[in-house]
């Protein structure tokens, strides 16, 4: 039964010490915020969070407690499924508006989302990116009323043997949380994220028509290779675990060519100015989520339509005599969705590998880029000689231009605006040099 | 009649790109003009018998046991091998060509194929990062391997395998200043995923190892090549 989006949250007072100590380190956190920005080097929201968390240990606890949240979480699509939520919620409430905060930047560890909560003190519901790491101790604290899980698929590829664990850690969590636990909205196509979310006290699906199957194969619960069966009304057909009784949960939500189909049979379009099949599906995602909250849909809907670049993705900016449109992928599933977004003759293709970005850039093997034949790629950033074997072994025409500003004044000439991908570092830096953070 | 390489169960063994190792060998035949062609083939679906260069890459530890019982109980790699295939094992599946693996936190020792003669135990610490080594072709002539090593298990060798190569930094089999394994036409390796697309010496060497015949210097990705391993061996150098 959804939730009324009317009814505000009521939270038990903070015990005075702790409200001392957070009202110090918002203090402490703003005054840092702002003279990073008046040095140029961005928003400050993470130095605000950093700040703010080593004044106030207990900052992220305390800031959580006592709101509405929806937590969204999930390998892929974290910062613009968030962005679709809150604008959802946001049209829901309208005039209310204020009553919504969200961390809108992606910081989505503990101190960012205690850095954009610390901002919004009034605010009594809060939509929030939140890491796979940060999702136990959000289910502690924040006691969330819906928690949205994408998907989950490996991102960092040194860091793989991670995964397991981090599953089980979300299994542990929602199976601690009880019947105080959220509602949880999840991808049926995603065979982990159905194994996590069997603890869960009630789960939503979505049948998001994911085709990225790479990260699937066997299964989570007992090992044994996963099938694929009878397609049916699943664009992507049903996994099914012959081994043990794991298969794929009958959908609530289903995404079709024409739009998510309601669980009341009814089909609802999607009018996004975000592209993509992903976002269509973070897009369902974050329906199923909004009317959990208690959300219209028609407000849901028309709220989606107000997001263009979350967080900086999708954003044409200049840079010189260069216009780019920026667009990030994380990991091999990230890049799979977006090089067919590729639509101008001559790309920048942007890879790094630090922590941030994954050191081992293996997955490149993993990515058809043979799709690009046709088109010239310049390849930039500290793995450009990785990108270019990849290249030429895909028999795609390309050329090394090591220095990002470099490769950004090499397309200069070519047909405006040019599309580039940069992996997590590269599209951190293009954001700063165009001034989006 | 085209070149056949064969890549085994990427579904279970190919978590880290391993399929670049095939796109690699088929487009240097390819480039040379010979035909050549990758076989993919999943658990369940019979192996050719009549491939060149088989492959094994990547995995996780549930996946090792089932690729070998999957392969034990096709059978064709084994009879593959006996007819003078080349079988290259990355990783996981250098791993399972041992005698014996272990696997999960409670470290349960499973069979391998027994194709080397290896064992594989869960070693100190976890080798995650760079690795370069120095290898000496069978004329004597030495070259750099340069790849991304990332295992929990430390492999020792016994007397009927010679070790591939010697360690200039990173851990390899054991830390111990081996890397990788081989025995006849079975080399198993460490540096993971498409190990070969930092190396074409390397995979020059496997290609002439199953045909039978030396190959001609090729230029081709030549410059890719030289700019990859320049960068990456000075990088872990440093
Ligand atoms: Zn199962």
């Amino acid at each position: 039964m959804p939730n009324d989006l009317r009814t505000r949250a009521t939270a038990a007072p903070l015990p005075l010490a702790t409200r001392l100590r957070l009202r110090a380190g918002t203090l402490v956190g703003d005054a840092a915020a702002l003279a990073s920005r008046i040095a140029g080097r961005g928003s400050g929201a993470s130095i605000r969070g950093q700040l703010l968390t080593r004044v106030c240990p207990g900052a992220f606890a305390a800031l959580v407690h006592g709101r509405r949240i929806a937590s969204v979480t999930g390998t892929n699509g974290k910062t613009t499924t968030t962005h679709l939520l809150a604008a959802a919620v946001r049209e829901g409430l309208g005039p209310d508006a204020a009553r919504l905060v969200t961390n809108a930047d992606g910081a989505n560890l503990h101190y960012g989302i205690a850095s954009a909560l610390a901002k919004a003190p009034k605010a009594d519901i809060a939509v929030l990116e939140t890491d796979e790491r940060v999702v136990a101790s959000m289910l502690e604290h924040g006691r969330p009323e819906v928690l949205v899980m994408l998907n989950f698929s490996r991102d960092q590829l040194d860091r793989n043997h991670e995964i397991k664990f981090l599953g089980r850690a979300w299994r542990q969590a929602l199976e601690r949380a009880g019947a105080d636990g959220p509602v949880v909205i999840a991808n049926s196509d995603d065979p982990l994220i159905t194994w996590a979310t069997q603890t869960a006290r009630e789960v939503i699906w979505v049948d998001t028509a994911t085709t990225w199957t790479a990260d699937a194969t066997l299964c989570p619960a007992c090992g044994d290779v996963l099938r694929r069966v009878d397609p049916g009304e699943s664009a992507t057909g049903c996994w099914d675990c012959p081994g043990c009784d794991l298969t794929e949960p009958t959908p609530d939500y289903v995404v079709q060519p024409r739009g998510v189909r309601l669980p009341d049979g009814r089909i609802v379009p999607l009018e996004l100015n975000v592209p993509g099949a992903f976002n269509v599906a973070n897009a369902a995602m974050a329906l199923a989520a909004a009317v959990e909250l208690g959300v219209g849909i028609e407000d849901a809907l028309r709220g989606f339509s107000t997001v263009r670049s979350p967080a900086g993705r999708f954003s044409v900016a200049g840079f010189g005599a260069t216009s780019a449109r920026l667009v990030l992928s994380k990991n091999p599933a990230g890049w799979a969705e977006s090089l067919p977004l590729l639509t101008t003759p001559t790309v920048v293709l942007a890879i790094d590998s630090v922590a941030a970005d994954g050191k081992d850039v293996s997955w490149l093997w993993d990515v058809d880029f043979e799709q690009l034949r046709g088109k010239h790629v310049v390849c930039t950033g500290p793995r450009a000689y990785d990108l270019a074997v990849r290249l030429e072994y895909a028999e795609v025409g390309h050329e090394v231009v090591y220095d990002l500003d470099d490769a950004l004044r090499a397309v200069k000439d070519a047909p405006q605006p040019v599309d580039l991908i940069a992996t997590y570092t590269p599209f951190q830096k293009l954001l700063k040099k165009a001034g989006l953070r | 009649m085209s070149v056949k390489i064969v890549l085994v169960y990427q579904s279970l063994l190919g978590i880290y790109g391993d399929r670049g190792n095939s796109q690699v060998l088929a487009k240097r035949l390819e480039w040379r003009g010979v035909d050549a062609e990758v076989i993919a083939v999943e658990p369940g679906a019979p192996l050719p018998a009549d491939g060149a260069i088989y492959l094994l890459g990547g995995g996780e530890d549930n996946a090792q046991t089932t690729a070998v019982r999957e392969l034990r109980s096709d059978g064709a790699l084994f009879s593959a091998l006996d007819a003078g295939a080349v079988l290259f094992a990355v990783c996981a599946g250098y791993q399972i060509c041992g005698h014996t693996f272990t696997i999960g936190e409670n470290d349960e020792v499973r069979e391998g194929l027994g194709l080397l003669d290896v064992e594989t135990r869960r070693g100190a610490k976890r080798a995650v990062g760079e690795i370069l080594t120095r290898w000496t072709k069978p004329d004597g002539t030495t070259s750099l391997i340069t790849g991304f090593e990332n295992h929990g298990g430390y492999t020792t060798l016994g007397p009927d395998a010679a070790p591939l190569a010697q360690v200039e930094v990173g851990i390899g089999n054991d830390g111990h200043g081996t890397e990788g394994a081989v025995q006849g036409h079975v080399i198993g390796t460490y540096p993971h995923g498409p190990v070969l697309a930092r190396n074409p010496e390397l995979a020059d060497y496997l290609l002439a190892l199953a045909l039978g015949r030396r190959l001609d210097p090729l230029d081709r990705a030549a410059e890719q090549h030289a700019g990859l391993r320049r960068e990456r061996i000075a990088l872990v150098r440093r």
